[in-house]
Formats: C-alpha cells, sequence, structure tokens
C-alpha cells in the first residue's frame, strides 16, 4: 500500500484517496476483447475492401473497378435485378406486412392469432435460404403443387404467360417469405405503443375513426413503416443463399456475383470484386442510415 | 363526395359494433378486414410449407411415401454435415454469449457512454451482408502475414458477427429490465466479490435473455449456407443445396426437416421467453 | 331539474360487478368527485359518463338528454385523462387546436381560441413546443386546455394529477378548481386522493367496491361518515367496538371505561355490540378543559408530523391516535406517562355498515 501523500495546499492537508499521477483508464479492459474482434473481423476486412476496390489487375491504384461498375452490362443488370427486387419486397412486403401486424394487433382478432403470427414470423424469417428455395420449386416450379392445381382445376398454365420463379418478379415473391415477418415482427411492438387513450382522446375531441388514423396514428407510425421499409430493402439486397439455391449462379443480382468472385468462377479481378462489395457496403450503409434516422425519429415522439 | 362517404362508411363500420354493445366490455372493433387480411396471409405462408410437405411424399410414382425421407436420413453425409453445424452452432454460441455478455454487463455497469458504439457495431452486420463479409474476410486473410483460411477461425468470427445483434440485443434488453446498476451497487453494498455478483445476482437474472439470444443463434448457424459454402466448409446449408442440386424429391423432405427444426428452437425461444417481449428477427441469408 | 343525472347505472364485467346502482344528480356549475381505492368503480363510472363503456343496465341523462347510447365522439363531453394521452405528433397548439380542426372551425377562429386558452392555463410562448418537451404539469395543463376548447358542458378528470409531484399536485389542483369555477362548468373529478376531494369539491361521491357509501359536501362526508369504509378511507380515524349499555342515555362500554355518546345508538338493545369511530383531533388532554367524556390511559408513542404531533394512547386492550397541535412552547408528554384524556359526547361517531345516499 502507497502512503498517502500530504500536501496542505491540496484538499486542506487532507490525505489524498489515491497517489496523484496518470492513473490507467481501466474503463477500456471490459469491452476490449469485444472491439479487438470486431475490430479484427468486421471493420478492418470492410477496410480492406473500401482499400482493394481501387486496385488494378497487376497491382496499382484505379478507377477502373469503381467505373466498371457503372459501365459493363453485366454489372449493371445484375444491380438492377437487386435493386428491383429489393424495391418491389421492400414496398409491397412493408405494405402487407403492415396490414398483417395491424389485422392482428388492432383488428379485435383473438388474442391467440396474435401470438401464433408472431411466433411463426420469428420461424419464417429464419426459414430462408436453401430450405425456403426448395419450398418453392415444390410450389411454383414446372411440378410444383400450385401450379399442378392451377392446371388442373382452370386448365392454365402459368408458365405459359412466361411466369418463372427464377426471374426478378419471381424471386420476390419468394422474398416475401421472410420480408413479411420482419415488417410483421418490427411493426408490432410499434403497434402496441399507440396507446388506447389517444384513440379516446380523438373520440372525445369528436374525431371519427379515420380522422384518428389520418391525423394522429399514421403520423406518429409513419417514420417506423418507412424505416422498416428500408431496412426490408437491405435485407433483400444483401440476400445471398435463397437465390443461389435456385439455380447456382445463373441468377444475375450483385450478392451472386460476389459470390462467383469468390469461387474464381469469372475471370480472377480481385479489384472488381472488391468494387462490387463496396458499392454493397455503401448502398447498405445508406439504407442502415435511413433506418436510424427514422427510428429515431419515431423513438422521439413515442416514449 | 365520394371522401366524405367513404370516411364516415370507415367511421360507421367502426363504430357499428359500439352502438349495439350493452354488454360489451369496452370497444371491440371487429374488423371483416383484419380477418381477410390474415387469412391471405396464412394461406401465402402455409401453401408452400403444404406443397414442400406434399412434393416431399411423391417420390415413388403415383403414390405417396416417405420414401424421399428415407433416403435422406440413409445418407451418412446427413449426419456428419448435420453434426458440424451442430458444433459450429455449439462454438458460436459459447463465443458469443461469453462476449456478448460481458461486453453489454461492462457498458451498462461501467461505461453507459460507449453504449452507441457498442450498439453501432452490433449493427454493423446489417450493412455487411454475408457475402461481403466473406469476400473482405478471405482477402485479409488468405494471404501472409496472416494466414486463416485453412482453420474454421473465419467460419466461426462469421457466424459470431451474424449472431452479433440478436445476441447483443436480447442481452441488452434483458440488462435494462433489471437495472443493472442498483443490482450491483446493492451486492456491492452487502459485501459480494465481482464472482458472486456476476454469477448470482446477475446471471440467474438474464437467464430467459441470455437463453433466447442462444436458441435465435443456434436456429440461424443451423440454417446458414453463405459463409459455409464459400469458405468451404462442411455444414448442413451446403449438404442441402448439394441435395437440391444432384436429386429430386429428397431435398423437399430436408426442407420439411430444416422447418422442423427452426420451429422447434423458435418455438422453445417463445415459450422460454413468453412474456419478456423480445423481437426475434432474422434477416435473410 | 339536474344538469347530469347518472340513473341506476350498473356495469358487470363478465361475473364481476364494476359499479353497482350508481345513482347521482349534478348541479350546473357543480365540481363532483368520486373518491375511492383503486377498484372501486370510480373510473368505470367515469368512462360510462364519456362514453367509452356501455353500462349494463341505467342512464345518463344530461341537460334533459338521454346520451347512454350516443358515440363518444359525439357527445360534446371534455376529458383529461390520468396519462395526458396528448397527441405526440403535433405540438401544443396543434393538440389543443384538434377538436376545433375536427369540427371544422375556420383557420383564424381556432387561432384565436388557442391562444386564449393557452393564457388561461399560463402557458403563451409554448404553443410551438412538443409535448415530450414538456414538464408533466405542462402536459396537464395542456390536456386541460385541449378538454376545454369546444367549451364543453361537463369536464370529466380522471385522476388527472396522481402521476405529479406532490408539490405540483397541490398548486395544479387549485389551478384546476379556479378554472372550474370561472367557467362555470359542470365537472367530475375522480381521484383516490381523498385530500384533493376534499379540497377541491362542492360535493364528494365516496365509492366501495362498486357502491355509492355516501354523497355529501366535504365537511359533512369527513365529520359525519355514514359507514365504517367512509369513516376509515377519509381522514385517519380510531375505530373501535364497543358494547351498548344503555340505549336510552348512550351510555357505551369501552374496554371496562363508561362513554357516552350524543346520539345513534337508539334503536339497539343492551349487550349489542357496536363500531364507533373518533376522529384524532377530537382528544384533548382533560388539562386544557373538560368536556363529557374521560379515559384513563398511558402514552405509547409519539410522532411528530410538522404542524400536527400525533399521540398513541393505550386504554388496556384499544389504542388509539390523538392529534394536537405543535406548540414549541408546551412540553410533550413522555412514553410511559399516564393521562387522562377527554372527548366531547359528539365527538363519538355511531357507525352502521348500510350505504347511504
Amino acid at each position: 500500500m502507497s502512503v498517502p501523500e500530504i500536501d496542505n495546499r491540496i484538499n486542506g492537508g487532507a490525505p489524498l484517496a489515491r497517489p496523484s499521477g496518470k492513473r490507467f483508464n481501466w474503463d477500456w479492459v471490459g469491452v476490449a476483447p469485444f472491439f479487438l474482434f470486431a475490430l479484427l473481423f468486421l471493420i478492418l476486412p470492410s477496410i480492406s475492401i473500401f482499400i482493394r476496390s481501387f486496385e488494378a489487375v497487376g497491382g496499382g491504384f484505379t478507377f477502373d473497378n469503381i467505373i466498371a461498375l457503372f459501365t459493363e452490362q453485366d454489372i449493371i443488370n445484375a444491380y438492377k435485378t437487386s435493386l428491383g427486387i429489393s424495391l418491389i419486397t421492400a414496398f409491397a412486403g412493408g405494405i402487407f406486412g403492415f396490414f398483417l401486424a395491424y389485422a392482428v394487433i388492432l383488428g379485435g382478432l383473438p388474442r391467440l392469432l396474435r401470438v401464433f403470427l408472431v411466433t411463426f414470423s420469428g420461424v419464417a424469417s429464419n426459414f430462408a435460404g436453401v430450405p425456403l428455395a426448395f419450398a418453392f420449386i415444390a410450389t411454383l416450379g414446372n411440378a410444383g403443387l400450385v401450379t399442378r392445381g392451377l392446371e388442373n382445376l382452370f386448365g392454365f398454365d402459368i408458365h405459359q404467360t412466361g411466369f418463372t420463379i427464377y426471374n426478378m418478379w419471381g424471386l420476390s415473391i419468394v422474398y416475401m417469405y421472410f420480408q413479411f415477418p420482419l415488417m410483421v415482427l418490427i411493426m408490432a411492438p410499434a403497434l402496441d405503443g399507440l396507446r388506447r387513450e389517444w384513440v379516446e382522446a380523438c373520440e372525445n375531441l369528436g374525431g371519427s375513426n379515420f380522422q384518428y388514423w389520418r391525423y394522429v396514428a399514421l403520423p406518429i407510425l409513419l417514420p417506423s413503416i418507412l424505416g422498416t421499409m428500408v431496412l426490408l430493402f437491405g435485407n433483400a439486397f444483401g440476400a445471398y443463399a435463397t437465390a443461389y439455391a435456385f439455380s447456382g449462379s445463373f441468377i444475375n443480382l450483385v450478392t451472386i456475383l460476389i459470390g462467383a468472385q469468390i469461387q474464381g468462377d469469372v475471370l480472377y479481378n480481385p479489384g472488381l470484386g472488391n468494387a462490387l462489395a463496396l458499392g454493397m457496403i455503401v448502398i447498405m450503409t445508406i439504407s442502415m442510415l435511413g433506418y436510424t434516422i427514422l427510428q429515431r425519429r419515431s423513438a422521439r415522439w413515442v416514449r | 363526395m365520394s371522401s366524405e362517404s367513404s370516411r364516415s362508411l370507415s367511421s360507421s363500420i367502426f363504430l357499428r359494433g359500439r352502438r349495439r354493445g350493452s354488454n360489451n366490455s369496452g370497444r371491440r372493433r371487429i374488423n371483416i378486414w383484419a380477418w381477410i387480411i390474415f387469412l391471405i396471409g396464412i394461406l401465402y405462408f402455409f401453401v408452400p410449407l403444404f406443397a414442400t410437405f406434399e412434393f416431399s411424399l411423391r417420390m415413388v410414382k403415383d403414390q405417396y411415401s416417405f420414401e424421399a425421407y428415407r433416403v435422406a436420413f440413409e445418407d451418412p453425409r446427413f449426419y456428419t454435415n448435420f453434426g458440424y453445424s451442430i458444433m459450429w452452432a455449439v462454438i458460436t454460441i459459447i463465443i458469443s454469449s461469453l462476449l456478448v455478455v460481458t461486453t453489454a454487463y461492462w457498458v451498462h455497469w461501467r461505461t453507459p457512454r460507449l453504449r452507441p458504439v457498442v450498439e453501432f457495431i452490433t449493427l454493423m452486420p446489417f450493412v455487411v451482408p454475408a457475402v461481403v463479409l466473406t469476400f473482405g474476410l478471405i482477402r485479409m486473410y488468405g494471404s501472409p502475414p496472416i494466414v486463416l483460411i485453412g482453420s474454421p477461425v473465419l467460419l466461426i468470427a462469421g457466424y459470431v458477427i451474424l449472431s452479433l445483434p440478436y445476441m447483443y440485443r436480447a442481452v441488452d434488453t434483458g440488462l435494462r429490465s433489471i437495472d443493472v446498476r442498483t443490482l450491483t451497487e446493492a451486492a456491492l453494498s452487502l459485501g459480494a466479490g465481482w464472482r458472486t455478483i456476476l454469477f448470482q445476482v446477475i446471471f440467474p437474472n438474464l437467464r430467459v435473455a441470455i437463453l433466447s439470444g442462444v436458441f435465435l443463434t443456434f436456429a440461424i448457424v443451423m440454417g446458414e449456407f453463405t459463409f459455409a459454402s464459400l469458405l468451404s466448409w462442411p455444414a448442413f446449408g451446403p449438404y442441402m443445396e448439394e441435395i437440391g442440386a444432384m436429386r429430386a424429391y429428397t431435398p423437399q423432405a430436408l426442407a420439411v426437416v430444416s422447418f422442423l427444426l427452426t420451429w422447434a428452437s423458435i418455438g422453445l425461444l417463445q415459450w422460454i421467453g413468453r412474456g419478456a417481449g423480445q423481437e426475434q428477427i432474422a434477416g435473410a441469408h | 331539474m339536474a344538469f347530469l343525472e347518472i340513473r341506476n347505472v350498473s356495469k358487470a364485467f363478465g361475473e364481476n360487478w364494476a359499479v353497482s346502482d350508481f345513482n347521482l344528480q349534478v348541479e350546473k356549475g357543480e365540481l363532483i368527485s368520486f373518491l375511492g381505492p383503486s377498484g372501486c368503480g370510480k373510473t368505470t363510472t367515469l368512462r360510462i359518463v364519456a362514453g367509452f363503456e356501455q353500462p349494463s343496465s341505467g342512464s345518463i341523462i344530461v341537460d334533459g338528454e338521454d346520451i347512454t347510447f350516443k358515440a363518444p365522439n359525439q357527445r360534446k363531453i371534455g376529458m383529461v385523462f390520468q396519462s395526458y394521452a396528448l397527441f405526440p405528433n403535433m405540438t401544443v397548439a396543434g393538440n389543443i387546436g384538434f377538436g376545433l380542426k375536427v369540427n371544422k372551425w375556420a383557420k383564424e377562429d381556432i387561432n384565436k381560441r388557442v391562444a386564449d386558452l393557452l393564457e388561461l392555463i399560463h402557458m403563451p410562448e409554448l404553443g410551438p413546443r412538443y409535448p415530450y418537451q414538456l414538464s408533466g404539469g405542462q402536459q396537464q395543463r395542456v390536456a386541460l386546455a385541449r378538454a376545454l376548447a369546444l367549451e364543453p358542458a361537463l369536464l370529466l378528470l380522471d385522476e388527472p394529477l396522481s402521476a405529479l409531484d406532490a408539490k405540483i399536485r397541490v398548486s395544479l389542483r387549485a389551478e384546476i378548481r379556479d378554472i372550474q369555477q370561472n367557467l362555470g362548468i359542470t365537472a367530475i373529478y375522480v381521484t383516490h386522493d381523498q385530500e384533493e376531494a376534499l379540497s377541491l369539491s362542492d360535493r364528494v361521491v365516496v365509492m366501495n367496491v362498486g357502491r355509492m357509501d355516501q354523497v355529501g359536501p366535504p365537511f359533512e362526508i369527513y365529520n359525519f361518515p355514514k359507514t365504517e369504509f367512509v369513516a376509515q378511507f377519509v381522514g385517519t380515524l380510531n375505530a373501535v367496538q364497543v358494547e351498548v349499555v344503555n340505549p336510552e342515555n348512550q351510555t357505551l362500554l369501552l374496554d371496562g371505561q363508561q362513554i357516552q355518546a350524543q346520539s345513534g345508538i337508539e334503536g339497539m338493545r343492551a349487550g349489542e355490540k357496536v363500531m364507533i369511530a373518533i376522529r384524532p383531533e377530537r382528544f384533548s388532554f382533560v388539562s386544557e378543559g373538560k368536556k363529557a367524556n374521560v379515559l384513563d390511559g398511558t402514552i405509547e408513542n409519539i410522532t411528530f408530523l410538522g404542524s400536527i404531533v400525533r399521540i398513541l394512547v393505550n386504554i388496556g386492550s384499544f389504542s388509539f391516535n390523538m392529534d394536537t397541535f405543535n406548540n414549541p412552547y408546551l412540553e410533550l408528554p413522555k412514553i410511559g406517562d399516564k393521562h387522562q384524556i377527554t372527548f366531547s359526547r359528539q365527538a363519538v361517531l355511531v357507525l352502521n355498515n348500510g350505504s347511504q345516499s
């Protein structure tokens, strides 16, 4: 134990609790492993992606890879498809997911159905990936149940119309299987947060149910709804397994392209893969930022 | 005016239930649209499940049988891959829970100012999806000075990162609901050491939260495909995809098995965490 | 004719009767409190008047019109909620003006009215603020202004102050009473705080498990409670069971000592047991002047409460609280001292358990 210093100019001469001087900031010790882990396996790889996007095939700095993102037909198509699916499923998934959540929480349905839907949503959002692809092959594929059913019952062959689950629209239908649940899971607490007293106060002041939704409920919910839609967008954009399980690398999505780069299927251009990855990070960051800002906005009001 | 009439129409639909109710406790708006939407949703969710099951029974021509399942379960590689996935899941759960619980506790107890930083990091896995992260990891650790490609370190690291948002959110919610600082201070004032505090005060109260994170991580790792496939490690996900490319009917049988497995995990999770009000969200893969 | 009449209202939730046989006539401009513990049915009754619940039987008549089955958004009744229920996405001005907007007032009229109301609640600058930027007391004032915006004939307040700090509660309740009296608006005020009810109301309705136990001005409720519940709930009380000695001259036997009441045991027989109650402030020391009844007691405990000193006196098997005013120059008795305590005959309240109207 160290002898307490006695200096009459400080503290009126009373001994100091600790010897003065540099103190080791113990605050960092507890979080160090976590930060170290994140640094090694998340942050540094991301930074390396950023840096190497500018790497030319033989070494050296170039913008070529970034430019290729906007000029090469394959890549442009991949982005188009990816963005298309993401927008469609974000929008449609958001809207129907919201209605679904509304139905079980505020729609007067038995409480059991709400519990069921929320539990099922937890499962369904995890069912994504390979099994989901198999499931939809069995449903809407060439020998799928719905395909056969429609043919047998109505003589209507959906594949004649050019429908297929292997394109942007078809894949969107598949993606909904995890987009709807995600929307339900996030919106359920938000809908719960609509206090009953607001409805009553609105009624008491002469407002109708429509006016309640128009002036009170929707404005309050809008940031959450939009924010979750943005999340849905990012979620669809980053999906890989489901699409891959359908047909290997034959569907043209950005994620598939990146995967191909990893597997060395295509002509090996390290910089290009990085640029693709970078492009993806940029889009996801924007979407994440949008989500955070909108969530902050709604959290401010509803406490 | 059409908007006027639609407004009064909707009000009257909602008000009608109330006006009649004399023995109604409160206002129950029985909404026909709610039922319709709910049924459409159920239809969308269950038709594929049913279709998959039906499909999986059709291996033998012109009759329903469980042949596809027999084939699936007779494949020794089913068990090896499944076993590998379980192993990855267990390792991931151990590392992830240790990392997350200690960090979350530390942040709550000691450094609340760091909370936004930690939370930001736990949101990053959404910004860097699996494919991209795999790409980055292989780039960085695929060549000297640090070569990790040969070992499962990258796979586990990827899984831990994947599980971070859910683990952290579960534990964080749990910590928030038990007012960590006050409990810790109470225990300290009664003379408890850190070991006692952690194991007898904090963890028991976090049991539900930790368990829910564990089950969620388990479900995620068991169903995961991207990391395992791209990093070339045996796991249930890539195995299923392989079967899908080679065979018919058996993949659907595997899908049914996978669905039941997920349902069991999440169901258990819900049952354990009842009333704790957590969101169990898994994203796309 | 009464302005508001609540006639034979009962309400059941399943097997449970939350409100039974509620009958009340409220005059225009009166402020009536519903007072009682949680679960006594006061809020349910209020919500029936507001239209958020339907009575199982009975009717609500306002200004001659039966509004029992009218929708809540057509009743022109203002309501202030316990949790304020301000719309979080609207400013203060937006909240106050919401009812006006919904009733299609012209914009300039809305602005003027909102400004007037902001003056009324002493918050003229805070129109553009959002609820989350206000304190609890401010939010409640805005809720009040919002309810008053449409000049309703009836104002309902559901425990409006219970979420606030003690000091704010006291000042805000005076403000609410002021506004209510200035505007001459009829009001029903639900609370579980008896001090609030006593200080604010023209009349108080004390409720117990769905029934009205007593209705009357605060003075009457406090000093002449009709049932044991009312006597216990309103103010502190000493209640004890005694035996009738002589019903004619109102003599009772309390733990071996005889005392006399003023009235209340006329119809009873000697030997019967009855509950009586005596307010703590009605006791005094014999040294300060002797009254009709005298008891021998021992000081058991002394609690200093500020302006009041509460002394616990024991007479055998029964201890009672005695309140005296604080006097810094008077020496307090010590624990264990023997003293003679006196009280008048009128101080003895004979309680029965029936409900009165």
